[in-house]
């Protein structure tokens, strides 16, 4: 059905469909006819069968409409009735009464008679109602066996339609059932029909292919054929060629085979020589093997006589080595007494060093105080300058030197932080930076390293103690917050603050070299770092260069300071900070003791400073003075000599007066042709 | 064919009482006849002779037999043969049957009589060819679709039916029933008791009461006429679930006479008892018993709650509005699915009454009125029901004496209810003007599949008319099953 419904609507299939489902429909719509015919005769029967019950319903009903009406007829009827009997027979009773006055028997009688009659008729009129009803009940029983028999009739009726109705449907249904097999067979039919003639065409198709493979197969045989004759023959001669190849090997192997039973049999005999030349050999072995035994017997003799020995050898180890330990405790005990001695020298040597120290000191004193005054006299005597007394920290050390403490690292903190607000001694700062060490890192920067630990690690803080502060100024309150920090992380010297601002940069940098991709900015850091460092090497080797220092200063910190630390690495750089200081700490104790606790690095500076209590200028002042000097002196020894030869020039004056008084006065003079006292009379002196 | 009888029910019998089996049938005959003599014979069993077989002596004569498989050629049969052959004759009192080879089993099976006693094979054969012979045996027409297939059940049922059918009270033994019971209770789903024999111990004396009076011993009639108390078969049989009561006597012919048709309280009683114990019943028909209001106000109230029944019929009964009104009690208090209560004596107030339980209900299906006398009030009641209600899917108000009105709300029905889709309003007076509302209500509809209007006086155009539009919604509701059922292949109907 819903097939023929969708063909109509499409309508415009191709034809071959189309026809194709023309041809199956068929046989459908054959069934839906059949179907509907059969349907409508179904429905058509059913409906004839059951008109008989519809039928007999509604006079059934019919009659229950009549039979209530009739009933309520006769129930009327017998009320009027007794009601109208009633009445009479109310009449009969009261006239009784009416007879029972009379008293002349005649009327009596009369009134007896009456009184009969009118129940004679009354009952008269009583059986004609039985009567009635009575005649109504018989035709109620007549009409109740004309109702069975109508019935009987019906029933009768029914089965006839219903057989009836059987036979028709049957038949129906065996004739549209041959309709619709009739369809089918046509249907069939022409599908045969089709089907057939597109297997023949199909055969005929396959037959002539079968034929073109055949002519072709043949073709492919005979080819084939060719082929094999060819190879055949080929083979053939390939054959008897390689036969006779094969039997002049043969040949030739049978010569080598009796080559090589010659060779064999020579070599059966050499071997049998052989044979008899290794058992004699053999013998000889087993000479000589009696004569290893014994020697090997001989040897286990040597053996456990060096086994005796090696025993003897190892309890006299044993026991030297007894006393070697029994030398070692000995010996450690000594060693414990000299230690102890040591220590005692130590002391000793201590106290004499401090005695010697003194000693010295107040000799080296005595000396600077001689040089001293004689610097004062030089001064004021010779020179004539105001002299003022240097006030070197030297001059007041008495005994020997003990490292002082250096700034603590709140004072640090201080001074760094002042530093901001003065910021014009930062020249001045920069100079006194040259003497300590890692303090090549600008104030500026630790001052900003600081401020930004101080925000960071507020945690490292009492809370108490922050609401202490909080009324404080910035600085003070920076400072108090700096101190406590220091306290918690147990920083206490200054140096550990420029080691922790100097570990900070360096993590930055590191942070940076890895983080970021440019050469440059790393380049630069590294480039710092090598000046710092060398800095910091020229620095202790004590050869300063104030200029150049700050020179390379200044870009550094620069650099350094531009690159400011991110507030959540400070944290990172902390911790780290405080595991290196430990380690640090530790390393420094042991060289500590190592030193044995005291340090003489300063003691030759310390000497040499009392030594060079005069400075050079002083000194060049000194030689040129002692030059001066000298030359007075030497001007003055000239002076002395010419005093002194003026002396004895006098004094031979004075004798060669005499002399001469001697002689003038003496006898010879007048002897003389010429009297020298004339002469000299002549030339005064 | 039988004679037309006094109940002027004339449905074709086709068990026992008309087949072969003789000694059922002449003992039938017998009460039938005289059912005052009190003839005390108890009913044999089914007498079953055995077969000789005629060609026995043939067999003799040939060499070969060669259309018998069991025949061989050694004249001296195999002991397994001999075997089977006295177990096959002393079955009765050596049953060995389990203990066998199949093909052994079935050898035995088909060869025992089919006379022996229930109490030997009842339990021990569940084989339905044994079952199969002994039903053919006993009655001539056996449809055993109707028995769910199964010949075994076929049997016992069939067999418990005639024991009841042909029990006199205080004639026949209890016994034979109460021992019937053990072997058939496993076996039996249904009954379906068209008589009851009343009893006959006082029938003689009554007999001469009865001609001069036959309506003032009603009340001595009650105290003895009471018929077998089913209530306690019905609670013996634990897988009862179809049960078929008629309170009556069939083919009484000219020894009619009303007392023989007293369903009594006491049996009532009975019956009521035995329902409210049997807990599997699913049907429950009790029709033509002269069952009034009292006695179904007594049925119901036992039915009340029931776990499973499922369809109710007291058609052909006398039941009025009171019993009406507690029908519709029940309705709603179980889960009927079907309701029969044609020719009754139902009055408006009773079809109100159904009315009522039918706005509430969701499980009823099926609803038979036919041949009371609802009239328009109770037909209007019924109307206004059916727009509320969704589940009902068949009704049938012929016959009640409905008209116009009625018509004008069952067009209203038909245009708002989907779940209807038959309706029988034949033999009523709707008259032309109803036809045409009906028709009406009837163009929008697309679930009515029937309308039956005969000789409702509708006139014959609207008739047509919607007969045309049920043919087009059967075609509609044809498709949606196909549909459903997703069978593409196209039927004969």
């Amino acid at each position: 059905m819903r097939h023929v419904e969708r063909q109509e609507a499409l309508g415009e299939d191709p034809d071959a469909k189309k026809a194709e489902e023309e041809e199956q429909s068929r046989s459908h719509k054959q069934i839906e006819e059949s179907r509907q015919r059969l349907a409508k005769l179904l429905l058509d029967g059913m409906q004839l069968v059951t008109n008989i019950q519809v039928a007999a319903d509604a006079r059934e009903t019919q009659r229950r409409t009549e039979e209530a009406e009739l009933k309520r007829q006769r129930l009327e009827k017998l009320d009027n009735e007794a009601k109208t009997n009633q009445d009479k027979f109310d009449e009969i009773t009261s006239k009784w009464d009416s007879a029972r006055e009379k008293i002349i028997p005649q009327d009596l009688w009369e009134v007896l008679n009456q009184q009969q009659q009118q129940c004679a008729l009354l009952i008269e009129e009583k059986n004609k109602l039985i009567g009635e009803l009575q005649q109504e009940l018989k035709n109620k029983d007549e009409q109740y066996t004309k109702d069975l028999k109508k019935q009987s009739d019906d029933i009768n009726l029914l089965l006839e339609r219903m057989e009836e109705q059987i036979r028709n449907l049957t038949k129906t249904y065996r004739r549209e059932l041959m309709q619709i097999e009739k369809a089918f067979e046509l249907e069939w039919r022409e599908l045969l029909t089709n089907n057939r003639r597109k297997w023949e065409q199909a055969m005929q198709t396959h037959n002539a292919q079968e034929l073109e493979y055949l002519i072709s197969r043949m073709k492919k045989v005979e080819e084939h054929e060719k082929q094999l004759n060819q190879l055949r023959g080929q083979d053939a001669r390939e054959f008897s060629a390689l036969k006779i190849q094969l039997e002049n090997d043969v040949q030739i192997l049978e010569q080598q085979l009796q080559q090589m039973k010659a060779i064999y049999q020579l070599n059966q005999e050499k071997l049998e020589y052989n044979f008899q030349v290794l058992k004699k050999r053999d013998e000889e072995n087993t000479i000589i093997k009696s004569q290893q035994k014994r020697k090997l017997n001989r040897l286990y003799d040597v053996l456990n006589n060096l086994r005796m020995k090696l025993a003897r050898q190892i309890k006299q180890f044993q026991e030297e080595n007894q006393n070697l330990t029994a030398d070692y405790k000995r010996i450690v005990e000594q060693y414990r007494d000299v230690q102890k001695t040591m220590r005692q020298f130590a002391t000793i040597n201590t106290q004499k060093f401090l005695e010697l120290w003194l000693m010295n000191e107040e000799e080296a004193k005595g000396l600077m105080r001689k040089v001293l005054d004689a610097d004062r006299i030089i001064h004021t005597q010779q020179l004539g300058l105001l002299w003022s007394e240097p006030s070197y920290w030297f001059l007041n050390n008495m005994g020997p030197i003990i490292q002082k403490g250096n700034r603590t690292a709140t004072a640090l903190a201080q001074e760094a932080l002042e530093e901001s607000n003065q910021p014009k001694a930062e020249d001045t700062e920069e100079a006194e930076d040259k003497e300590r060490p890692l303090q090549h890192i600008s104030l500026k920067t630790v001052k900003k390293i600081l401020e930004l630990l101080c925000d960071e690690s507020g945690f490292l803080i009492e809370s108490k103690m922050l609401s202490l502060l909080q009324p404080l100024d910035r600085n003070e309150r920076t400072l108090m917050t700096l101190d406590s920090v220091f306290m918690a992380l147990d920083i206490d010297s200054e140096a550990d603050v420029y080691r922790l601002v100097d570990y900070f940069l360096k993590f930055k940098a590191q942070q940076d070299a890895s983080s970021q991709g440019k050469e440059k900015t790393v380049e630069k850091d590294e480039d710092a770092c090598e000046e710092t460092d060398g800095e910091v090497a020229k620095e202790e080797d004590g050869s300063t260069a104030p200029e150049e220092k700050g020179k390379a200063l200044l870009p550094s910190a620069a650099l350094l300071s531009s690159v400011c630390l991110h507030p959540d690495d400070i944290l990172k750089a902390l911790k780290a900070f405080v595991q290196d200081l430990h380690k640090l700490r530790e390393k420094q104790a042991l060289g500590r003791r190592l030193l044995d606790g005291r340090d003489t690095s300063t003691d030759s500076g310390y000497w040499d400073n009392l030594a060079h209590v005069i400075p050079a200028q002083k000194l060049k002042l000194w030689d040129a003075l002692e030059a001066a000097l000298e030359k007075y002196y030497n001007i003055l020894t000239q002076r002395l000599k010419l005093l002194m030869k003026n002396s004895s020039l006098q004094q031979q004056n004075a004798e060669l007066h005499l002399l001469l008084q001697q002689y003038c006065t003496s006898q010879m003079n007048d002897k003389l042709l010429i009297p020298p006292t004339q002469l000299m009379e002549l030339s005064p002196p | 064919m039988p004679t037309v009888n006094s109940t002027g029910d004339c449905q074709p019998e086709a068990d026992c009482a008309s087949t072969s089996s003789k000694g059922i049938a002449s003992f039938s005959h017998v009460k039938m006849q005289e059912p005052v003599l009190g003839d005390t014979s108890v009913m044999p069993p089914p007498v079953r002779t055995s077969v000789v077989n005629p060609a026995a002596n043939i067999r003799h004569m040939r060499r070969i037999i060669a259309e018998d498989p069991e025949w061989s050629l050694a004249i001296v049969p195999h002991l397994t043969e001999l075997c089977l052959q006295y177990i096959i004759i002393n079955f009765e009192k050596k049953p060995i049957l389990n203990h066998l080879l199949p093909e052994h089993k079935k050898r035995v099976l088909d060869r025992i009589s089919t006379g022996l006693p229930l109490s030997v094979t009842a339990n021990l054969i569940s084989d339905e060819g044994y079952w199969k012979r002994c039903c053919t045996e006993c009655w001539t027409v056996c449809d055993v679709s109707c028995y769910g297939g199964s010949w075994k059940r076929m049997f016992f049922e069939r067999h418990l039916e005639n024991i009841l059918k042909y029990f006199v009270p205080n004639v026949t033994d209890p016994d034979r029933i109460l021992d019937a019971i053990p072997l058939c209770k496993d076996y039996v789903r249904k009954l379906e008791i068209d008589q009851f024999l009343p009893p006959v111990k006082l029938d003689e004396k009554k007999e001469e009461e009865d001609l001069s009076d036959s309506g003032s011993d009603v009340e001595i009639d009650e105290l003895s006429m009471h018929h077998y108390d089913i209530g306690g078969l019905i609670v013996a049989l634990p897988h009862l679930e179809e049960l078929n009561l008629s309170y009556g006597v069939k083919d009484c012919g000219m020894n009619f006479e009303w007392k023989l048709f007293n369903f009594t309280s006491k049996d009532c009683s009975n019956l009521a008892k035995g329902l409210k114990k049997c807990q599997s019943l699913k049907v429950f028909k009790l029709t033509r018993s002269k069952v009034d209001d009292d006695k179904a106000r007594l049925l119901i109230r036992n039915l009340l709650d029931h776990p499973c029944l499922v369809e109710l019929d007291f058609s052909h009964n006398l039941i009025g509005d009171r019993g009406a009104r507690a029908i519709g009690k029940l309705m709603n208090h179980s889960r009927l699915e079907i309701l029969t209560l044609c020719n009754n004596q139902i009055r408006p107030p009773g079809a109100q009454a159904i009315a009522h339980a039918l706005t509430k209900n969701s499980t009823l299906i099926s609803l038979n009125l036919r041949l009371n006398c609802i009239e328009d009030e109770g037909g209007q009641a019924i109307g206004h029901a059916l727009l509320s209600n969704s589940s009902l899917r068949s009704i049938n108000l012929a016959g009640n004496e409905l008209s116009e009105p009625t018509a004008t709300l069952f067009s209203l029905v038909l245009a708002q209810n989907t779940a209807l889709t038959s309706i029988n309003l034949s033999c009523n007076h709707i008259g032309l003007d109803g036809g045409k509302q009906l028709l009406e209500g009837m163009s929008d509809n697309k679930t009515m599949t029937e309308f039956d209007l005969r000789l409702a006086e509708v006139g014959q155009e609207s008739e047509y008319l919607i007969n045309q539009t049920l043919r087009a919604n059967q075609e509609i509701a044809r498709l949606k099953t196909l549909q459903q059922s997703n069978s593409p292949q196209e039927k004969l109907p």
